[in-house]
Order: structure tokens, then sequence, then C-alpha cells
């Protein structure tokens, strides 16, 4: 026991030293002083834990739904919630607790891919519109402009009916109707940045354009993106599960949330439970993802 | 009250500036006193030697988690610790007030600055639109604007760095306040624009009668502008003195300082350097 | 005795849309000298520097620099002879590099070998302790980014370096170390400076000659003898001179 504190009280001082001896330890010490600003907020560390809760569940989801998600049972439809179906079941007589449970992994799949596609993507084509200016900035920005004059949803709603309903059709739609905000966000960001003295050192280190663009205008444009990412979450969830509740999206059997709501709703006033379990936990993930933005906007925005 | 009490405009015993931080707390000052008369005093000292808290604390304006506590804290004979923040609100502007380092922060950048000095008077004063109006475009015509009407009537972007300060300066002073606190009002100025700004400001403390705390990094100016000095260290006074004496300091902090600076007179090849004593802060 | 200057300007005119900053500008700096350009703010002092830094692409005249007539766009080799001191320390460190990182960048950009050993030696000569190698700015003062920032300028072992008002940020007590590392550094390696500065009394110490600038006109050339005995022929630099001793009480 006193053991692990005094290695615990090493690890601290060795993360907060002034004077850390390699990269890594500054990195690390970076970090570290970032999750003690961090765990200051209350706000964000619940953020955090519905966050990694979601995480949690959807790697476990085998071990912690007591039900298969897509067993039908004919003779058990639209149960009200009891000790053996918690949120009910639904027409088809399937356990919902267990679908949720199920459909958080379909919704970080959606989550996951649409943030690797559209954070890299809108933040070089912001940062390049940003640096270059001129021609390359006004090219790059009317042609975001034109993906920000359409409603988000519509878009993607066109997107999907050209492409066809689908998982990775709804994911590919949101990807493409997502970035124009990033690439906002990082344009605006790199304005700031080009004209910063350390900037103009850079180049009078004789460092090429790209060079200045992913070295060094990159890493001060990714917090804000990260944050812009994190409140975004919500959005796509919701959109995700527009894109779901309208056909569009996941296919049935597949267990996701907003298509549950979308079978649920003919049912809303006589058995409440189809549409309203899977909306709360829509609420519950969005809210989360939203209070981590926060706690991470405090910490990261900090200059 | 006799007399010479009455010339005492502030008096300060002990003042103590605590920021409790997570890591400890931070002293930005402490154990400061002095009193002030209807005099120009100099408050000099390096980055983090107390003199900007100084001046916050006397105008209640220290960000959390400051706290201030003085042993005695008064302003022409009130005490100031034990006002409540609503009237140390309503002293400050009217009877305590201060001038920035940078007018542009300072201004509202979406009002025409003669609106901003008319709002300024009628705040502390019962006065009509037109009145404070008049009363205006005469404190611009104090602070020596060319054309009043013409800078009344400009927002803050259209007026330069210099026409800036003296704006500010004339909306601190429309209320007639007992005090003026300058915070390097002059150090973001050209020097001849500089020397012009002193100059309105020293008419107008003179011919009105204020006590000016006049805070800089600057032992120069403060050398030639002030009548007495207190050369601030790590929260505490390292001396007070009279500032045509400042050449004869006796402190090694104080003589430190004027020997690192380069010297047309006396030009060395090597500038000395200060070496800071642990005892100073004892 | 000067053979080639290091730094000839002839005729140079810079413009910002409407507004001429630099005008006819011509001046030369030996190699090993120290020169200053002083002015008021709105002088175009800085777009001097930065047009010989090659950072301002907007110009006409002629710009020679160690013997060659230079382009617009400077070429790789360029930057490994002439380097930059930004005035403000705050702004010119990137704040998500160490100092390890902003030391090592140059090194990485011209190819250089031995980076571990030119590191610690650029740290050793600015009087950087070597435990400050891994720390971000924001766990520096303000002179210690400075050092950073002429550590950095040297790190590729320039011949000339340009100094935009290098302590005009900092306390005068760490102006004063600083300029004698300045002073120093220029002695053991046989820099040519051009110090920009408001200061006439910093650009007395530090240079040999100076010129005074005007609404982006060159006033009056003088040397530091004559700076010292206050005797310029122009009025604008007599009336600086006499803005720079303080305050006078007239009566």
């Amino acid at each position: 026991m006193t053991d692990q504190t005094a290695t615990s009280a090493g690890w601290h001082s060795w993360l907060t030293t002034t004077s850390p001896e390699s990269r890594r330890q500054a990195r690390l010490g970076q970090l570290y002083r970032q999750w003690l600003a961090f765990r200051k907020n209350p706000a964000a560390m619940v953020g955090l834990l519905i966050v990694l809760a979601l995480l949690l569940l959807a790697a476990f989801a085998p071990l912690v739904a007591p039900h298969d998600p897509l067993a039908q049972a004919l003779d058990q439809r639209l149960l009200a919630p009891s000790a053996r179906n918690w949120f009910g079941t639904d027409a088809l007589g399937r356990d919902i607790f267990s679908r949720i449970v199920y459909g958080t992994r379909v919704t970080l799949v959606i989550v996951m891919l649409v943030v690797i596609t559209v954070g890299p993507l809108g933040l070089l084509i912001g940062c390049a519109a940003g640096y270059f200016g001129g021609w390359v900035d006004t090219v790059l920005m009317r042609i975001t402009d034109v993906f920000l004059a359409f409603p988000r949803l519509v878009l993607a709603l066109a997107f999907v009916a050209a492409l066809g309903p689908g998982l990775e059709n709804a994911v590919i739609a949101i990807a493409f109707t997502a970035w124009p905000p990033y690439a906002r966000v990082a344009r605006a960001e790199t304005m700031l940045i080009r004209n910063a003295d350390y900037i103009s050192a850079m180049r009078l280190q004789g460092a090429s354009q790209l060079r200045i663009v992913l070295k060094h205008v990159v890493p001060m444009c990714v917090p804000s993106l990260i944050v812009r990412t994190t409140y975004d979450m919500a959005g796509i969830i919701i959109i995700a599960a527009g894109l779901g509740f309208l056909g569009l999206g996941a296919q049935p059997p597949i267990p996701e949330w907003g298509a549950m709501i979308s079978t649920g709703r003919e049912q809303i006033f006589d058995q409440w439970w189809v549409a309203t379990f899977p909306g709360l936990a829509i609420c519950v993930v969005a809210l989360g993802f939203n209070l981590l933005g926060d706690g991470l906007r405090d910490v990261l925005d900090a200059r | 009250m006799n007399a010479s009490s009455d010339q005492i405009l502030l008096a300060l015993d002990d003042l103590r500036v605590d920021f409790h931080t997570p890591t400890g707390i931070v002293n930005a000052v402490r154990g400061l006193s002095f009193t002030l008369g209807r005099e120009r005093l100099g408050i000099v000292g390096e980055s983090g030697s107390g003199k900007s808290m100084t001046s916050r604390a006397i105008l209640d304006l220290i960000p959390h988690p400051g706290v201030v506590t003085a042993k005695r804290m008064e302003f022409r004979g009130q005490d100031l610790t034990a006002m409540d923040k609503g009237s140390r609100r309503k002293l400050r502007g009217r009877h305590i007030s201060m001038v920035m380092q940078d007018p542009k922060f300072s201004l509202n950048p979406v009002q025409t600055v003669g609106d901003q000095i008319a709002e300024a008077y009628r705040v502390h004063h019962k006065a009509s639109a037109r009145e404070a109006k008049e009363r205006s475009l005469a404190m611009l015509e104090a602070v020596q604007i060319r054309e009043p009407a013409r800078v009344y009537g400009l927002y803050p972007h259209e007026v330069s760095g210099g026409m800036g300060q003296r704006v500010m300066i004339a909306m601190m002073l429309i209320a007639e306040p007992d005090i003026l606190i300058a915070d390097e009002p002059t150090s973001a100025l050209d020097v001849t624009v500089q020397l012009q700004i002193l100059k309105i400001l020293d008419d107008l403390v003179t011919s009105r009668g204020m006590g000016l705390i006049f805070i800089s990094h600057d032992l120069h100016l403060v050398k030639s502008f002030c009548d007495r000095v207190i050369v601030m260290y790590g929260g505490k006074a390292m001396e007070t003195l009279p500032a045509s004496e400042l050449d004869r300091a006796q402190h090694p902090y104080t003589r430190g300082l004027l020997g690192c600076l380069p010297d047309l007179d006396h030009p060395r090849d090597k500038l000395a350097t200060l070496t800071r004593d642990p005892a100073w802060l004892a | 005795m000067t053979t080639q200057p290091a730094i000839t300007v002839e005729k140079l005119n810079v413009s910002f849309g409407d507004s001429h900053v630099v005008k006819d500008l011509s001046f030369a700096v030996s190699p090993g000298e120290s020169y200053g350009i002083v002015g008021e703010s709105g002088s175009g002092k800085s777009t001097v520097l930065r047009v010989l830094a090659g950072l301002n692409r907007e110009w006409s005249g002629e710009v020679d620099i160690l013997g060659k007539r230079q382009p617009k766009i400077r070429d790789k080799a360029f930057y490994r002879a002439v380097q930059m001191v930004f005035q403000d320390p705050y702004g010119s460190l990137h704040p998500k590099k160490t100092v390890d990182d902003t030391l090592a960048e140059p090194l990485a950009i011209h190819g250089l070998r031995d980076a571990e050993a030119k590191i610690t030696r650029a740290m050793a000569d600015v009087g950087l302790p070597a435990s400050f190698r891994f720390r971000f700015p924001h766990q520096l003062s303000g002179g210690q980014r400075q050092r950073v920032a002429i550590a950095r300028a040297l790190v590729l072992e320039p011949t000339i370096l340009l100094l935009d008002e290098p302590t005009s940020a900092l306390d005068v007590s760490i102006q004063a170390e600083v300029l004698n590392l300045l002073q120093a550094l220029r002695q053991e390696r046989k820099l040519t400076y051009i110090l920009v500065s408001h200061d006439l009394a910093v650009v007395g110490h530090m240079c040999e000659r100076l010129l005074v600038m005007q609404f982006g006109r060159g006033v009056e050339e003088m040397s530091a003898e004559t700076l010292a005995a206050r005797t310029p022929r122009t009025d604008y630099a007599r009336q600086l001179l006499i803005a720079s001793e303080g305050f006078r009480r007239a009566g």
C-alpha cells in the first residue's frame, strides 16, 4: 500500500517536473498537466464517464446484454418493462435493453468513421486555404460554401438517395456533409497563426511551405478541431439516427437507435417504452459528448 | 481633523495581495505602506514587482482568487477595508480613477469617444445630455485635442494611439477625481507623443490639485516626472525617496536597476547586470 | 579598408496598398559592423528588416547581401547566412514546441548532422541551462524565451543577424543580460548586426553607426559618437534625442 503511494508520487513528480530529460517525458508531462486541469471540472468528468461507459458497453456488449438483440419472440411482443426485459420488448418481441446495448456499437462505428474522415479532411482544406490565401483560398472556400449552403440532413438525404440506403452509405453521406464547418474553423485559426512571429521564424529557417503547414500550423489547429468534433458528435449521432429513422441508414435487423425509434413511433401512445428508451440513449450520449467537449475546450484552448 | 491630515488623500499600511492558487499562495504584494498627498508619486519596478497589483488593490479590482488585506487603507479618512463592494464601486471613477496602458482595450469600440466621455460624466453627476456633451467637449479641449467637435464623433478605431490616450485621460478626469492612477500610461506610445501626454497629465493634475500615482518601469521617466518614488521588487518597497535623488539611491536594487541601463553619456563595453539578493524579500 | 559591404540597400521602396511605407532608402553595412535603425512607429524601420530577411516580398529597389543581388524569393542557402530575432519573445516561439524541437527544426530543414551536439552547444552559447532543453515556452520567462530565439537564430551559424527590437519587451535588468549576450556573440563570431530599435540609448550602446528614419525615409545617418555628443545635423534627430532624455517641466 505504502509502496504504491510512493510510486504514484514518483510518477507525479516525474510528470510535473519543470526540467524533463527527454522528449517523451516533456510530452507526457504536458498531457498530465492537461489531465490535472480537466479533472477539476465536474461536468467534464461526467461527460468523460458517459463516453467511457459507452465505449465499455460497446466492447463488452455480449457480456452486458441479457438477450440476443436479434432473437425474435413473437409470443412476447410489446411487453412492458419488467425484471426479465428491463426496457420491455419491441413489436417483434426483441429485448430493447439488449438492442440498445448492441446499438452502442453501431453508434460508435458511425461516429468513429465520420471523425477519422472528417477531421483530417477539414483540417487540411482549412489550413491550406488559410495559409496560402489567394486563389487557393477562394477555390477551397467557395466549394465549402456550396456544401454549407444546404441543410446538413437534406444534403445527407440526397447523398444516401443517390448511393442507396445502408450503414456505410450513411457514414459516407454524413462525412461529406460534416467537413465544411471543420474547414472553416481550421481556416480561421490558420489565418490568425500564419502571421505569427514563430511562423515567420520558420520561414526564415528556410522551411518549405508544406513543412510549415503540416508541422507548425496544423498542430495549432488540432485542439480547436478536437473540441469542435466532440461538440459535433451529438449532431452526427442525431443525423445518423435521423437517417435510420427515415429508413435510409442502418437496415433491419441491425439495432440502430434511430431506426428503433422509427419502428416504435406507431406504438408511442400505447407502448411508450419502444421509442422512449432508444431516444433516451441518444440524449444521454449526445449530452456526454457535449460535456466532454466543454471540458476539453477549457483545457486545450487555454494558451 | 486638522489641516495636515486633510492633505493626505490615501494612506496604506501593510497592504497585502495574496493569490490562493491550487499550487500554493502567491504573494503579489507583501506589506506595502505609503501615503499619498496632492503630489506625483511614482511606483517603479520590473514585471512581477507588484506595482500594478497595488493600484488594482486600491481600486478594488483584484481578480479572483486574489485576497487583499491591510492594517489600514484609508481614502480621505474613510476606511476602505470596511466598505462594501457597492461603495467601493461608487468611489471608483468618481474619486479614484485609473488610466491604463493601451487605450484600445479600455474604450468601447462601438460607441463614439465623445459619448463615452459624456457617459462617464453622467454616471457620477446629475446632468442633462446637453450639459454632459458641453463638459465633454471642454474636457477634450483640456487634453489639447485641436478639433474637439470632430473628435467627439469618432469611434475608437479612428483615433491614433496618442489621441486615444488623451481621450482616456479626458474620460478619467471629467468626474474630477481626487486621485488618478496612471498605470504605464505612455508605454505604448512613441517618445515624442509620450511627452505630450505627460505634459497634459502634469498640467491637469497640478491645476486641479489631484494626487497622482504614476506606475512605470521607466526609471528615467519617473525620475523626471514625479515628486517621490517608491521602488518595488517582489511585492515589497525597496526604498522610497524623492525623485530628484534617484541617482543617489542607496538600495542595491535601485542602484542595480540604474546601472543596467545603457547610457549615452557613459558608454561601457559591458552593461552591469543585476544580482538579486533573497535577503531583500526577507 | 572596407572591401565589400555585407549589406547594400539601394533605392528601396515598399508600399502596402496606398501607403508608401519605405521611400527611396539607401544604406550600406560593412562586414562585422553593428548598424542601428532608429525611428518612431510608422517610420518603416521594421519593414526594412523584413525586406532584408525575405519575409516581405512586395518591394522594389536593389538589395545586395554578401555580394549577391537578392531576388524576392530567397534560396535555402540565404537562410544559413542571414537570421533574425523578433521583438516579442512571447510570439516568436511556437507554443506547442519544446526548446529542443525549436532548435532541432532548422537543423532538420538543412539536413545538418550532429544535431545533438549542435543543440547542446547553442544552448550553452546563449547561457541556457541544459535542464531547460525539454521545456515548453510557457515554462520560460521572457528573457529565457529571447535566449531560445537567439539560439535558434545562431544554430545555423549565420554571419548576419537582424535584430528587431530584441529587448523592448523585456525588463531593464533582463535587457542588460540579453544585450551583453548579443555583444559577446558578435565579438566571438564576427557577426554583422542590424539592430532596429526605438531606444536611442540601446542603439548607442550596441551600434557603431545608425540611421534615423521618419515616415519611411532615411533622415540622417550618423556615428555613435555623434549620437553620444548629441550633435546630429537634422532637427528631427535632435528632437528624438531630446525626447529620449525624459520629461521636462517648463518653468
